[in-house]
């Protein structure tokens, strides 16, 4: 697969009172042709930094960034020809149409006249703008600005689309709407490289992601290799307080049980792969006659991850921000 | 080349902005013909400057209305930077100089018109112009227009707040007017008040264009005024530019 983009040691710091802040310290990735590549992190983390480095508007302090090819600090000129962006506050005129904000955009990134219009409309069609499109932009709701600023970083068929934090503000409805828009880019072949502090989102929707935190990568790689370092799955089981001690002693030699921990009335069992172990467990129970009350599958999220590796949740920072 | 089609393209979106809200337009003569009707029948009973008043009077005016058009420009591009349009289009391969051409022609434009309005509505109160000299004065509204909007829409985007911005401006704005003659001649005062006003562009810009109304055209002060200007604005943009290029919101 080629990289669209390839970073090594990058690095940005800034001068606050009294010294400096390592915004970035030192961050390696790269990003494949046509992936959807996740940035999770809390507020705060760098994410934002790291993104405006790729996107030309913030000088690297050290390490070398390429994206499609080009080096982002000696060739930024080329690299902008190849990117899309979408800041988190979008970036469209408000006191102008979509329609012009399109074909303005377009004609900036090189097309001619014709050209422009006719990206234009395919765009319009592909986010489904028709209904807005000849209206002011201040008149548009949050989804419609949205797709509107998607479609801005759209029309040069950019390889990369940076979203910053593109569901921020955004109702749940317009939200899984964005998600399934993000998703569908993948037919245009544009690998999506998109920052959130929100784990749903990342785990939803990225082929690989990073996690950071305090500037620097804390673990990458696809969503499912990330939760698989985690201890694995946990299936807990509530059960009669009588028939705990059978329970233990049954399911102890299984070769698909990792771990196991009781409570009072609960057995917890630590497996590799709760959905394959749990018609294995439930057929054996059945077989010894054990009654089971409840029982529950819990898959570790991401969230799990960014907890082992920081021993923070993330999930509290989301509520701070 | 396509530096020159990235400029009409930014200049065209700023005018569309103006066409569609032209009160700002007429808002910018609102102050100067308030100055004609209320302040300049003052001047008559004072017998200051020249025989007709009105020829003292109105060019002060016109340098007015062109350095006020581009002073509060920071205003508008700090929402714009708010609402990310300036880093959508940084993003681009689309030159530095010409996003911040776009603002600073629409105001040349605006300037254009407002002073032509202006002058139109002052022939009828007694003022009479050299054409020549007014012809020649244009250009030399054009590039203090050129520098105030430059320099407008650089501190706005370094400031990157209307809080700080408003000070900062009043702050340039009163002396640069005081300073300037551009109500009342400075002749009228003591001499240390015109050699502080000798630091002030704007003074050479004002004193300049009443001889250019009076048809003083191969006068010392309108080729001071014009190098003064013209350096001014080199510099002004270019920083501006280099402002651009580095900001980020």
């Amino acid at each position: 697969m080629k990289q669209v983009v390839s970073v090594r040691g990058l690095k940005k710091r800034f001068s606050i009172r009294g010294g400096f802040h390592e915004a970035v310290c030192g961050i390696d990735l790269h990003v494949e042709e046509g992936e959807i590549f996740g940035f999770l992190g809390p507020n705060g983390a760098g994410k934002t930094t790291t993104l405006r480095m790729f996107t030309t508007l913030l000088p690297i302090d050290a390490g070398e960034a390429f994206i499609a090819g080009y080096n982002v600090q000696t060739e930024s000129a080329a690299v902008r020809t190849q990117i899309g962006f979408v800041s988190q506050s979008g970036g469209s005129d408000r006191s102008a149409t979509g329609r012009e904000n399109l074909i303005l955009q377009a004609r900036l990134t090189g097309l001619g006249r014709l050209e422009a219009k006719s990206r234009s409309a395919e765009l319009i069609e592909t986010l489904a703008l028709e209904d807005c499109i000849d209206r002011f932009v201040s008149t548009y709701s949050g989804g419609q600005k949205r797709r509107l600023d998607i479609a801005l970083g759209l029309l040069h068929r950019p390889k990369v689309l940076f979203l910053d934090e593109p569901s921020a503000g955004l109702d749940p409805q317009n939200r899984s709407n964005l998600w399934q828009l993000i998703k569908e880019l993948k037919r245009f072949g544009v690998a999506v490289f998109l920052t959130s502090h929100y784990l749903d989102e990342v785990d939803y929707l990225s082929d690989r992601l990073a996690i950071m935190d305090l500037g620097k990568i804390i673990a990458a790689g696809t969503p499912k290799e990330l939760k698989k370092e985690i201890a694995g799955d946990v299936i807990t089981m509530g059960i009669h307080p009588e028939t705990v001690a059978r329970t233990l002693a049954l399911l102890k030699l299984r070769p698909f049980v990792r771990e196991i921990a009781e409570a009072a009335k609960e057995v917890q069992l630590f497996v590799d792969n709760g959905e394959e172990a749990l018609p294995q467990l439930l057929r054996l129970l059945d077989t010894e006659q054990i009654t089971l009350k409840t029982i529950t599958l819990t898959t570790p999220t991401l969230n799990d991850v960014f907890l082992k590796k920081t021993g923070k949740s993330l999930r509290e920072g989301e509520f701070i921000s | 080349m396509k530096m020159l089609q990235e400029i009409g393209l930014f200049t065209m979106r700023k005018l569309r902005e103006t066409r569609r809200n032209p009160i700002f337009l007429a808002m910018g003569i609102v102050v100067p013909i308030l100055y004609l009707a209320f302040f300049s029948p003052l001047l008559k009973g004072m017998h200051v400057g020249d025989a007709n008043v009105l020829n003292t009077f109105v060019p002060g005016m016109l340098v007015l209305i062109a350095f006020f058009n581009g002073l509060f420009a920071g205003f508008g591009i700090i929402d714009e930077l708010r609402s990310g349009i300036i880093e959508r289009f940084r993003v681009t391969p689309a030159s530095r100089f010409a996003i911040l051409m776009g603002p600073v022609l629409r105001d040349t434009i605006a300037t254009v018109i407002q002073v032509t309005f202006f002058i139109l509505i002052a022939l009828p109160f007694g003022f009479s112009p050299d054409i020549r000299g007014i012809l020649l004065l244009y250009p030399l509204l054009i590039l203090l227009v050129t520098i105030t909007s430059s320099f407008g829409n650089a501190i706005g985007l370094v400031v990157k707040s209307e809080d700080k911005l408003a000070p900062i401006v009043q702050g340039i704005n009163m002396p640069i007017l005081l300073l300037s003659g551009m109500l009342l001649p400075l002749s009228l005062g003591p001499a240390w008040l015109r050699t502080v006003a000798h630091f002030n562009p704007v003074y050479y810009i004002v004193e300049a264009a009443r001889r250019l109304v009076q048809g003083e055209i191969a006068n010392m002060a309108v080729a001071e005024a014009y190098a003064v200007t013209l350096l001014l604005a080199v510099i002004v943009v270019t920083w501006a530019t280099r402002v651009v290029q580095k900001t980020t919101s």
